[in-house]
């Protein structure tokens, strides 16, 4: 049971390692107005997921 | 209406999810994008719409070399991503020293929505090498390409046939 906790963890981290390497690929494509959004959009992502496990009582 | 709350959060993290998706979209994916392919002697290349932003941070960065006497193909590729037509002036010169010499191409490109528009021309050595140009010189010009306001440089390198030229062996000095 405790083996396959450790494989999701894996994955989990393969699939943030994955889509973070294709966004720091793609920013380069953005203005400088764009990344500026972009990284107040994913501060307030992680804010707000923050928040919501939180109050799932993690 | 604790669970409203919980779930008020989880709704703005997906929102803010899409709002990244959106600007990746439209402002890294939308938008006029033009591209340059060099056929010259055995080292083709392409300039992608990504490197033209290094062009201007480091001037001279796009170069070509060629043979004395060589023909280099262009062709210019203008990629429109927008939802209206786009149209606009190229025109291709060339200059040596900061001086323009010839215009090689001077025509309007009209690209549909979502689709490539293609300019192409040659530049051919023979006719811009000057006078007096030896084998073992070197002759340097400058392609300018101007799309509307936009402006992109290639910088092409002539070399005569014996260039670099060798440098002199020096005889050893006889031992004692």
């Amino acid at each position: 049971m405790k083996l396959e906790y450790v494989l999701y963890g894996f994955g989990i981290l393969f699939c943030i390692a994955g889509v973070g390497y294709l966004a720091a690929e793609y920013v380069k494509y953005l203005s400088d107005i764009g990344k500026i959004g972009s990284l107040l959009l994913t501060v307030g992502l992680f804010a707000f997921l923050g928040k919501y496990f939180e109050g799932l009582g993690w | 209406m604790k669970v409203k709350h919980r779930n008020l959060y989880l709704y703005l993290t997906l929102a803010c999810f899409v709002g990244i998706i959106l600007i990746f979209i439209f402002d890294g994916y939308m938008g006029v994008y033009d591209s340059l392919d060099i056929a010259s002697g055995e080292f083709p290349q392409t300039i992608e719409p990504d490197r033209w932003p290094e062009d201007e941070k480091y001037p001279y960065y796009s170069t070509v070399n060629v043979q004395q006497g060589g023909i280099i193909a262009f062709t210019y590729e203008v990629q429109n991503r927008t939802f209206s037509a786009y149209s606009a002036d190229v025109e291709v010169t060339v200059s040596h020293e900061q001086e323009q010499v010839a215009v090689l191409l001077s025509q309007p490109v009209k690209v549909g929505s979502f689709d490539k528009g293609q300019l192409d021309w040659t530049l051919d050595t023979t006719e811009f090498i000057p006078a007096g140009f030896t084998s073992d010189q070197r002759y340097d010009l400058s392609v300018l390409i101007k799309r509307g306001d936009v402006e992109r440089n290639v910088i092409i390198y002539i070399r005569g046939d014996s260039y670099p030229p060798k440098p002199e062996i020096i005889e050893p000095r006889p031992s004692n």
